[in-house]
């Protein structure tokens, strides 16, 4: 992006740290997209004083960016939504829980799918507990039908007469299970992203 | 008269039609944002939060509805122009229809 100069040394000013909140709110994105909001923002500043007589700098300047808005405020619903497009597009973890948190104040339904993803911590909970207690975790069988997945401590293991079926294999079951639930988690979210996109762009974007 | 109730009311209205409004006025022309708040302001007389014009955009773009593309200028800094795609101007066919029927059912109601 080719910045703006100013004759102005507190215009300058003004406008570098209009530009810096601009970078830091869209932090979030790719390259690209930060790129992309900056030169239009940047724009939209240039265009605007044109307009304007030139002599009156920083009073042009300011009534430009309050017009325009706090970056931190106007961006916010677009950072959160490209996050959300970046985060179900990649599978990354990084990038799911970074558009959940930016959406979490966009409906209850993303609360929900944070506590979706926050239960595969529990599989990963009964791995780790699998390996120090060997005995006490894991898929417990009685009398052949199912009883419990998860922690029995021995003497229940014992009264109840339990039998536990998968031994070492608990592990990369449970792993198999965590790669699964979070692909259909995934997938689930992408699909809700994409049935409520219109609604949103009514409800989100000019509230 | 409830001066906060009407005011919540007309925020809401504009709210719900601004994606309208920025299709129309992208209807026979092409403009570039600064250009296109210019002209939804000029036409309507609707003071909108400029900054919130451009998230919409981006969202018109995703639907389909527009595109873009930047045109660069001889100060350096190049400009964004938005045009109507056939999708969108075929979906804003189909909102004025809905709008014009609306206004009929409120005429006969009111």
């Amino acid at each position: 992006m080719k910045p703006i100069q100013f004759t102005n040394q507190t215009a300058q000013k003004i406008y570098s740290d209009y530009i810096t909140r601009i970078k830091r709110t869209t932090q979030p994105l790719d390259k690209k997209d930060q790129e992309e909001i900056l030169m239009e923002l940047n724009s939209h500043i240039y265009e605007g004083l044109l307009q304007l007589d030139p002599t009156n700098e920083i009073e042009n300047l300011v009534n430009l960016l309050d017009k325009l808005g706090a970056p931190e405020e106007v961006l916010k619903p677009l950072v959160a939504q490209k996050k959300l497009e970046q985060a179900t597009k990649t599978f990354n973890p990084k990038h799911i829980f970074k558009a959940l948190a930016l959406n979490l104040s966009n409906g209850v339904l993303y609360i929900v799918f944070a506590f979706l993803y926050l239960t595969l911590f529990g599989f990963v909970y009964l791995i780790i507990a699998k390996i120090l207690h060997p005995n006490q975790v894991g898929l417990f069988f009685k009398e052949g039908k199912f009883h419990l997945l998860g922690i029995r401590n021995s003497h229940q293991v014992k009264i109840l007469e339990l039998t536990e079926v998968l031994g070492y294999w608990f592990i990369p079951t449970m792993l198999f299970i965590i790669v699964v639930l979070y692909i259909l988690i995934t997938l689930l979210l992408r699909m809700k992203r994409k049935k409520f996109t219109l609604l949103h762009s009514i409800t989100m974007y000019y509230l | 008269m409830n001066e906060n109730f009407l005011h919540k009311w007309k925020s809401q209205v504009k709210k719900g039609t601004l994606a309208f409004i920025a299709l129309n006025v992208l209807k026979d022309h092409e403009y570039y944002g600064y250009e296109l708040i210019e002209q939804i302001k000029k036409n309507t007389r609707i003071e909108i939060a400029e900054g919130t014009l451009y998230p919409l955009m981006n969202r018109l773009k995703k639907e389909g509805l527009v595109t873009s593309k930047w045109v660069e200028q001889t100060s350096g800094i190049p400009r964004k122009y938005y045009t109507l795609t056939n999708t969108g101007e075929a979906t804003l066919s189909e909102m004025s229809n809905f709008w014009f029927d609306l206004e009929k059912s409120i005429k006969r109601i009111s």
